[in-house]
């Protein structure tokens, strides 16, 4: 039995420095390829994580039966929240106090100072009620809005497509005619809610001349106690209501968004093909300028697996190099970038997952490129190869 | 018993839609510390013949048996085995790894034998020392000399103590003065560490340095002018 059938460790290594220049723009190209993987996977993540983070699903989201899935088109009556109060059992509450938040929600144009032309964003007319149903919104700074002012997300600014100074507190933003002074920061665990722009909820009607809400958020004491609430809705067919859970409601907005994921998927494919094409190419590179030594290796009684094994671990080496400098930029440049859609803002995320699929697509990169060109040098006749030059 | 035994070796090789064969039933016999220099001329299968020797290219017919073993016989993977246990190649240009020292270069065929590594640095440096290089095991093949790449591959050939040696034109490629040198060191091979050795060449006057030149022509082998017979050769 032979003790050792394999090639040692540091020729693959150096191997990678046999041409400087070409192993550094094969890296360049790997990175790139593995930084646009990274990207479309934070993407993803990210647009997962703020849907799902969005809904709990304690919360049931009461608004007009005719309004489908999208309550800024819902108008359902001022009582409803005390009506719901009166005749559900199982709305949590602490202190005498109910978890039931009414709200007005639209999407308006929204102007800061310096901005030319103002720029779609979300607001929501909440009472404070709305903190304790939506346990995860945490004042980060300032004060909870009072008459004239308003509070705002941490990602509003980038859903308005303003300057994140333009939102400090003391600024000023104006829409619908009405300019509110910004009283406080807030985030909500990387859930939807960090784009939208709070305002009181009286303030907010008064200003948009509306006596109706767009929707009653309530929180349960369980999960099972929202049929309750179907039940209610069901049966005041003169209210023309719907009960659908919080996460059921953002579960369906995620269906809407689909599409979007497979097509982030299939980028990540098409990118990881066009990298594979750039792997195979320097791999037959590499191999073709190597195939004396390769069967001189042979002729010395390396079996041709091992030199296989070699060959691979080269590529795989530079693709996972490739990798490395692709997360560490893809942490410092991409994580927490700030992306606008229909539902608000979201950030990309660069997490475990994403790092993990990178990585994946570097070793697929480094094997599906070397393997070809190495089983192609491996098939040539020892007698052959070992004369060429 | 011979420690090489060719008996009626074929090989043919495609060229498009004609067929070479270079080899028709060749049979040779090579005993124990024998230095034996094949000579022909170009195309007259002499580099062939070392090859089908050395388990690196396959017979179309007929039988070789090196040490007991018909290495005709073997998969691919199990003749690669028996290479690194049983050849010691030296190649016309060397064929040193270039991302490797003198010293990788030279252990490369004891990585592929049960040894501890403590064995494997004693015999790299006793392999060194013979071809008086020890002062340049550090070095990579681009740092050497011609003269001084082919005695790295002769270390490396020599390294593993195989069973045969086999030299393909070792001295192709250097001018007079490094051949004179490579020559000698071949020679002491052969005498001083008792190491089988069949060398080809297309240089009468390098051929003649072998104790027996062996002539190969159209499949027929002669020596001293006369055709030879496997008997006789083993004879010798």
């Amino acid at each position: 039995m032979l003790s050792q059938r394999f090639l040692p460790w540091d020729y693959g290594v150096r191997n990678l420095f046999r041409r400087p220049m070409r192993s550094a723009l094969t890296l360049g190209g790997l990175t790139i390829v593995i930084l646009l993987v990274l990207v479309v996977v934070g993407f993803i993540r990210g647009l997962e994580k703020s849907l799902s983070a969005t809904g709990n699903p304690h919360v049931v989201l009461v608004y007009s039966l005719s309004s489908a899935a999208d309550v800024e088109n819902s108008s359902i009556p001022a009582r409803t929240p005390s009506l719901i109060s009166a005749s559900v059992e199982g709305v949590s509450r602490q202190q005498g106090v109910e978890f039931v938040s009414p709200e007005l929600y639209l999407g308006t144009r929204i102007s800061t100072a310096n901005m030319t032309e103002p720029g779609m964003g979300l607001v929501r007319g909440v009472t404070t009620t709305a903190a304790l149903v939506r346990d995860h919104v945490q004042l980060v700074e300032g004060t909870w809005p009072q008459t004239g002012e308003v509070m705002v997300g941490r990602l509003a600014h980038s859903k308005l497509g303003a300057d994140e100074e333009d939102l400090a507190i003391g600024q000023q933003v104006t829409f619908d005619g009405q300019t509110w002074t910004i009283s406080g920061h807030f985030t909500a665990a990387g859930s939807a809610f960090e784009s939208e722009i709070w305002a009181p909820l009286a303030d907010l009607q008064t200003t948009l001349k509306r006596q109706d809400l767009s929707l009653v958020a309530v929180r349960m004491d369980s999960p099972d106690a929202i049929a309750d609430v179907d039940l209610f809705c069901r049966e005041r067919i003169d209210l023309e209501l719907k009960a659908v859970s919080e996460s059921a409601y953002y579960a369906s907005l995620q269906k809407h968004y689909k599409p979007v994921r497979m097509l982030g998927w299939l980028v990540v494919a098409l990118v990881a093909g066009s990298g594979i094409f750039a792997g195979l190419n320097t791999m037959y590179g590499a191999v073709v300028g190597r195939i004396r030594e390769l069967a001189t290796l042979q002729a010395i009684g390396f079996r041709r697996r091992a030199i296989l094994l070699t060959l691979i671990q080269e590529a795989t080496l530079l693709a996972c190099a490739g990798a490395l400098v692709a997360c560490v930029v893809g942490l410092f440049l991409v994580d927490g970038a700030a992306v606008r859609f229909t539902m608000g803002a979201f950030m990309l995320k660069v997490d475990s997952v994403g790092i993990a699929i990178a990585c994946g697509v570097a070793v697929l990169l480094g094997f599906v490129g070397a393997l070809p060109p190495a089983v192609k040098a491996m098939r040539m006749p020892v007698v052959e190869a070992i004369k060429s030059i | 018993m011979s420690l090489v035994n060719v008996t009626n070796v074929t090989k043919e090789f495609a060229n498009g839609e004609e067929t070479i064969r270079p080899l028709d039933g060749v049979s040779l016999s090579i005993d124990e510390g024998d230095f034996i220099s094949l000579m022909g001329a170009s195309g007259s299968g002499k580099s062939t013949l070392l090859n089908l020797i050395a388990g690196i290219d396959q017979v179309t017919s007929g039988q070789i048996e090196v040490a007991g073993t018909d290495i005709t016989k073997l998969s691919r993977g199990k003749l690669a085995d028996w290479r690194a246990r049983h050849i010691g190649y030296i190649f016309q240009t060397h064929n040193l790894i270039p991302v490797l020292t003198a010293y990788e270069n030279v252990e490369l065929p004891l990585l592929l034998l049960p040894m501890s590594a403590a064995e494997r640095r004693k015999r790299v440096e006793i392999a060194l020392e013979a071809v008086d290089l020890t002062s340049r095991a550090s070095h990579y093949p681009r740092q050497m000399s011609g003269g001084q790449e082919q005695r790295v591959g002769i270390a490396r050939a020599i390294v593993a103590n195989p069973t045969v040696v086999v030299a393909d034109e070792p001295t192709g490629s250097l001018d007079d003065e490094t051949t004179e040198q490579i020559l000698h060191l071949l020679e002491r091979v052969n005498n001083e560490l008792g190491m089988t050795l069949l060398l080809v060449t297309h240089e009468a006057d390098v051929g003649a340095r072998a104790k027996r030149q062996i002539r190969l022509e159209h499949s027929h082998l002669f020596e001293q002018g006369k055709e030879i017979k496997t008997a006789q050769l083993r004879m010798a």
